[in-house]
C-alpha cells in the first residue's frame, strides 16, 4: 500500500470504527547536520523521524495515537487504540469536543531550493565551519574566543494529511538552519556570550542571505567593545529604541502566544500557561494606533512558511493586533467552533508523533515609515537595544523582561558608547502603548517555538522593524 | 521484546563493521506511552505512542557520525549505514573522539511495576482519581497530564556490550486554579504507581491554589526565598546540566572555569546523580556506551566533585567516564538534593523578611559562563515576615546568578519531593531549601 493509500486507509478505518471525525498524517523528518567547535568538525549526525499520527473523535473526546511502523497492521492498531483510549475516556467529558466545518483543501505544493542542498560538497560545507572560526577567532584585538559552537542543519519535512471532512494536502518544505554559541572572554572583564538561530525555508541561497562572514567580525569586534567600554544604563526614564531582533521576540511573547485561542480557552494552562487575553475580549484596546502584528504563515522563503495546515486549512495572513485593538485569534478547527468563527489554520505538528496544537508561523510588527536616524534624531536620552540573550515572560503573557546584549547610550540624536546588559522589563499593555515611532525596515528573525504536551519545537520567524518607546524606566542584569 | 531488540541491536554493529567502520554502537528503544492531557477539569486529548528508534553511532578513522533513526525496517537502516560511508570519509577527525569503552557490568536494577504497566491501556481510573482529590479542595478547576510508559532499550557496541534493560515511568502533575487569582501547580515522577502519592501531589496543588487568593503587590528588591521542590528543581537542572563536561567544552555552563575540588556553593548544598536510584524515573543500570551507572555527587558541601563524562569528554580531561553517556554529551539522570533538617514552618521561621515561591517558569540565561539568569514566578508565591507567612503575593522574577543562589543556601527541609514535569526535565528528588539574599525584578511600567 502506498503512503498515501495508507493515510486514506486510516482515516476511512477510523470512521468505520464509529469515529465522528478522522485525520491521519504521514510525517517524515529528516536532517543531517554538521557540528564543530573552534572550526573543528566533531561530527556529523542524520535523523529521521518517519511516522503517521492519527486523531479521532469519538463522543466527544479526542484521541491521537501514533506509530512508526508503517504497515496495514500497526496502522490498523493505532487507529483502534487512539479510537479505544478516547472512547474510555469519554465519560470524563463535561463538554463534548467539536470542530468547526472549515473549508479544507486539497493540494500539492513544495518549496524548491534555489540552490539545493547539494549544490555545495561536504568538503565546502565543512570549510564554513572552518573559516568562520577563523574570522571568529582573529576577529578581537585583546579578548579572546574560548567557544565558538557551529551547529550547520539542512532538514527536509514532508507530509501528507487527509482527514474525514475531505482535506488531502501533500508538501514537502526544506529549511536550512544555524545556530552558534559564541562566548568572548578576558580574564580582566569577564564573558559576553552570544547565542543565536538563523533559519530559513528553502536551500542554500540562505547561506548568501545571511552573509555570517561580515556579521560575525563585526560582531565579535563589537562584543569585545562592549566587554571594555560598556557602562550601566542611565537611571532615570529615558526614551528607548527597541531594535528590530528585540521587536520580533516582543511579538511573538506578548501579542502571538496571548493570541492563541487554545491557550485563552485553558488548554495549556498546566504548561506554557493561560492568556491575559480571555473570551470576549476581541476588539479591546491593547495599545495605540501603531500597534499592528501579524502573523502570516504564506512569506515565500519564511522559516514557519506552509499553505496549508494540519488540519487541512487553506493558510492566510492574521492580524492580531490591529492598530492596537485585539483584532484576531490564532484558532484552530476546534476553538473556532467554540468561537463561532472558522479556522485560520493555525494547527501544525512538530512530527509524526505529535497532535496538531496552535502554532505562529512569522509574526512581526507591522513596519512604519521612520528611518532609524529619524527614530533617534529628538531623542535626548536614551538607550537602543539591538540584540538580547536572557528574557521571559509570565504564564499570562503580561510581564515580560529582555536583557539587552548589544546596546547604545543615545544623547541628543547619536549613539554614543555602549551600555551594559539593560533590562526593559514590562507589561504588554504599557509596550504597546508607548510606540510612539515605528521604523520602515521590516527584519525577520529565527526561532525554534516550544508549546504542547509532549513539547513541540516548530520553527517561526519573528520580526518588525526597530521601535521607539518613550519614558521607559531600565534596569540592569545583576553582576 | 528483549531478544528481538538485542538480536538486531547486535546485526546492525555487525553490519556496520562489515562495511568499513571501525567502531559501532547501536541503542534501539521501543516505547509504548500513554498520555492525558487535562484542562478545565476534563481530557483534552489522550495520546498513546508505539514506536521503535534507533540511534546509532559510528566511527571511521575517528571520525563520528551519530543518527537517529524511526526506521520503518532495519534495511533500510542498512542502507543509510552504507550510505553514510561516504560522508564519514569526508568529515575530519573528531577532536573528541576516544576509542569506545570496555564495557562493564551493568547494575541490575527492578525498574518495572507490573501495577503501571496494566494501566498503560486504559488510565482512565488514575485520570479521575487525580481530578477528583483536586476537587476535594474549593478549587475551580484543574489543568494537568498523566503519562505512563514502558521503555525497551538494547544496547550493542563494537566493544561487545549486549546489554537490556526495560522499565515503567509514570509522571503526573495538575495545575489547580481557585477565584480570580488562586493557583497551585505540583508534580510528581516515578518508576512506580503509587495512588496516595498522586492524590498528595493533586492536594498539594489544590491547597495552594486556595491559600493563594486575593494576593497583593510587593516591591522587588533583595528577598531571602524559600524554593519549593519545584521551583528548586527547576534551577538545579540547570546546574545539573551544567555539570556535563561537553558543556563546559561548549561554553554553556558555569562550571567552564572550575575543576572538581573548587567550592561553588554553600556548604549545606549536596547534589547528586542518582543514577541507580530504582524509584526514580532517570535511573538505568549502564550508560549509552556501555559503561555501568553509579550514584555520584556532582557538588558535595557546597564543593564541586564531579564532572559528568561520557568516555569522549574524560579521555579528553585525562579522568574515566562517569558512566553518563549519551555518546556526544553527558547528563545527569536524576538529581537528588540531600535533605536538611528543617520542617517548612521552621523554615519559614527562619525567615524575617522573604518569600516562599512555589512554582517557576521560563528560565533563560544571559550568560551561561556567569550564570546570569532570570526566571518567573507562576502560582502561589507568599510574602514572610518575622517568622510567619503573612499573604499571598503577585508574580515576581528571581533575577541573579547561579553561583551566588548555591552560595546562599541556608537550610534545607528534611522531607523531598520527587519532581518531574514540563520545567523540570531532569527528575530530582529535592526538599524546600531557603536561600539568602536574592535579588527579585518586576516590570517597570
Amino acid at each position: 500500500m502506498s503512503l498515501e493509500d495508507l493515510v486514506l486507509y486510516a482515516v476511512d478505518y477510523a470512521r468505520e470504527l464509529g469515529a465522528s471525525y478522522a485525520e491521519a498524517r504521514y510525517h517524515k523528518n529528516t536532517s543531517f547536520s554538521i557540528v564543530s567547535r573552534n572550526g573543528t568538525i566533531m561530527g556529523a549526525g542524520q535523523e529521521l523521524k518517519e511516522g503517521i499520527g492519527i486523531r479521532v473523535l469519538v463522543d466527544g473526546a479526542l484521541g491521537f495515537s501514533a506509530t512508526n511502523q508503517l504497515d496495514n497492521e500497526n496502522v490498523r492498531e493505532a487507529v483502534e487504540k487512539a479510537y479505544r483510549l478516547a472512547k474510555a475516556h469519554a465519560r470524563l467529558m463535561k463538554k463534548p469536543i467539536e470542530f468547526d466545518d472549515s473549508r479544507v483543501g486539497r493540494a500539492r505544493y513544495s518549496v524548491v531550493e534555489k540552490k539545493p542542498f547539494t549544490s555545495m560538497s561536504l568538503d565546502e560545507k565543512i570549510n564554513v565551519h572552518r573559516e568562520l572560526w577563523d574570522i571568529v577567532s582573529r576577529a578581537p584585538s585583546e579578548a579572546k574566543v574560548p567557544v565558538f559552537f557551529l551547529n550547520y542543519i539542512e532538514s527536509i519535512e514532508e507530509k501528507i494529511v487527509a482527514n474525514s471532512d475531505g482535506a488531502f494536502i501533500v508538501s514537502r518544505i526544506p529549511r536550512l538552519t544555524v545556530f552558534y554559541n559564541l562566548v568572548v572572554m578576558s580574564p580582566q572583564q569577564g564573558s559576553i556570550q552570544r547565542f543565536e538561530q538563523l533559519g530559513a525555508s528553502g536551500g542554500l541561497e540562505n547561506l548568501e542571505e545571511w552573509s555570517l562572514y561580515e556579521t560575525l567580525d563585526n560582531d565579535v569586534k563589537v562584543y569585545e567593545k562592549i566587554l571594555y567600554e560598556a557602562k550601566e544604563p542611565p537611571k532615570q526614564e529615558v526614551d528607548v529604541i527597541v531594535g528590530s531582533e528585540v521587536v520580533g521576540l516582543v511579538v511573538h511573547e506578548s501579542c502571538g502566544h496571548p493570541s492563541e485561542a487554545d491557550r485563552i480557552l485553558g488548554r495549556e494552562a498546566a504548561q506554557a500557561g493561560m492568556s491575559f487575553i480571555k473570551p470576549g475580549m476581541l476588539g479591546e484596546r491593547i495599545g495605540n494606533e501603531n500597534a499592528t502584528v501579524i502573523d502570516d504563515p504564506t512569506i515565500p522563503g519564511s522559516y514557519g512558511f506552509y499553505l496549508y495546515d494540519d488540519e487541512g486549512v487553506p493558510a492566510r495572513p492574521r492580524y492580531l493586533y490591529r492598530n492596537g485593538i485585539i483584532y484576531e485569534h490564532l484558532h484552530n478547527r476546534w476553538t473556532a467552533k467554540i468561537y463561532g468563527t472558522h479556522s485560520n489554520a493555525a494547527s501544525r505538528a512538530m512530527d509524526y508523533a505529535s497532535e496538531p496544537i496552535i502554532r505562529m508561523a512569522n509574526t512581526y510588527f507591522k513596519p512604519g515609515d521612520y528611518s532609524f536616524e529619524e527614530l533617534l534624531e529628538d531623542v535626548k536620552l536614551g538607550v537602543y537595544i539591538k540584540s538580547y540573550m536572557e528574557w521571559n515572560i509570565d504564564d499570562t503573557r503580561w510581564s515580560q523582561r529582555y536583557v539587552g546584549l548589544e546596546a547604545y547610550l543615545v544623547e541628543n540624536g547619536e549613539l554614543k558608547g555602549f551600555v551594559r546588559n539593560p533590562v526593559l522589563e514590562v507589561t504588554t499593555k504599557a509596550f504597546y502603548s508607548k510606540v510612539d515611532a515605528v521604523g520602515k525596515e521590516l527584519r525577520f528573525y529565527a526561532g525554534t517555538c516550544g508549546k504542547g504536551e509532549p513539547a513541540q519545537g516548530v520553527p517561526v520567524w519573528f520580526g518588525g522593524p526597530d521601535l521607539r518607546l518613550r519614558k521607559i524606566r531600565l534596569g540592569v542584569a545583576p553582576k | 521484546m528483549r531478544e528481538e531488540l538485542l538480536d538486531a541491536s547486535k546485526k546492525l554493529v555487525e553490519k556496520a563493521l562489515s562495511e568499513g567502520y571501525d567502531e559501532a554502537a547501536a541503542l534501539l528503544q521501543q516505547r509504548r506511552t500513554v498520555m492525558v492531557k487535562l484542562a478545565n477539569s476534563e481530557p483534552s486529548v489522550i495520546q498513546r505512542w508505539r514506536d521503535l528508534v534507533l540511534n546509532l553511532y559510528l566511527v571511521k578513522n575517528r571520525k563520528i557520525l551519530v543518527i537517529s533513526l524511526s526506521p520503518k525496517t532495519l534495511s533500510e537502516v542498512e542502507k543509510t549505514i552504507k550510505e553514510l560511508i561516504d560522508v564519514a570519509d569526508k568529515l575530519y577527525e573528531s577532536p573528541f573522539y576516544a576509542p569506545l569503552p570496555e564495557p562493564g557490568e551493568p547494575v541490575k536494577l527492578d525498574l518495572v511495576d507490573k501495577k503501571l504497566l496494566d494501566k498503560i491501556e486504559d488510565p482512565s481510573e488514575i485520570v479521575e482519581r487525580m481530578i477528583e482529590t483536586a476537587h476535594r479542595e474549593k478549587i475551580d478547576y484543574v489543568a494537568g497530564m498523566v503519562k505512563l510508559s514502558y521503555n525497551e532499550k538494547a544496547l550493542a557496541t563494537s566493544k561487545d556490550a549486549s546489554f537490556y534493560e526495560d522499565s515503567t515511568s509514570i509522571q503526573a502533575y495538575l495545575r489547580a486554579f481557585a477565584g480570580e487569582d488562586g493557583s497551585g501547580q505540583w508534580s510528581i515522577g516515578s518508576r512506580r504507581l503509587n495512588l496516595e502519592k498522586i492524590e498528595e501531589m493533586a492536594s498539594i496543588a489544590a491547597r495552594y491554589a486556595v491559600d493563594s487568593r486575593n494576593r497583593v503587590s510587593i516591591e522587588p528588591g533583595v528577598y531571602d526565598i524559600i524554593l519549593s521542590p519545584m521551583v528548586a528543581g527547576n534551577l538545579l537542572r540547570l546546574v545539573g546540566m551544567m555539570a556535563s563536561a561537553f558543556m563546559a567544552f561548549m561554553g554553556m555552563s558555569m562550571f567552564m572555569n572550575k575543576k572538581p575540588g573548587d567550592k561553588v556553593g554553600s556548604e549545606k548544598l549536596t547534589l547528586i546523580d542518582d543514577a541507580v536510584n530504582p524509584e526514580l524515573p532517570g535511573s538505568t543500570g549502564f550508560d549509552d556506551e556501555g559503561v555501568a551507572t553509579y550514584s555520584k555527587p556532582i557538588i558535595e558541601k557546597g564543593v564541586f566533585k564531579t564532572m559528568l563524562h561520557n568516555s569522549k569528554t574524560a579521555a579528553k580531561m585525562g579522568v574515566k567516564s562517569t558512566g553518563n553517556a549519551g555518546w556526544i554529551s553527558p547528563r545527569p539522570w536524576n538529581l537528588v538534593v540531600e535533605e536538611g533538617s528543617y520542617s517548612l514552618d521552621e523554615l519559614v521561621g527562619e525567615v524575617k523578611k522573604g518569600i516562599l515561591v512555589t512554582n517557576n517558569w521560563y528560565t533563560r540565561l544571559q550568560n551561561y559562563v556567569e550564570g546570569v539568569f532570570s526566571t518567573i514566578t507562576r502560582d502561589a508565591l507568599f510574602l514572610i515576615e518575622d517568622g510567619r507567612i503573612v499573604k499571598p503575593i503577585e508574580k515576581i522574577r528571581i533575577a541573579d546568578t547561579l553561583p551566588r543562589l548555591l552560595s546562599n543556601i541556608d537550610a534545607l527541609g528534611r522531607e523531598r519531593y520527587d519532581i518531574w514535569w514540563w520545567e523540570v526535565e531532569i527528575p530530582t528528588r529535592t526538599p524546600y531549601i531557603l536561600v539568602r539574599q536574592i535579588h527579585t525584578s518586576k516590570h517597570t511600567v
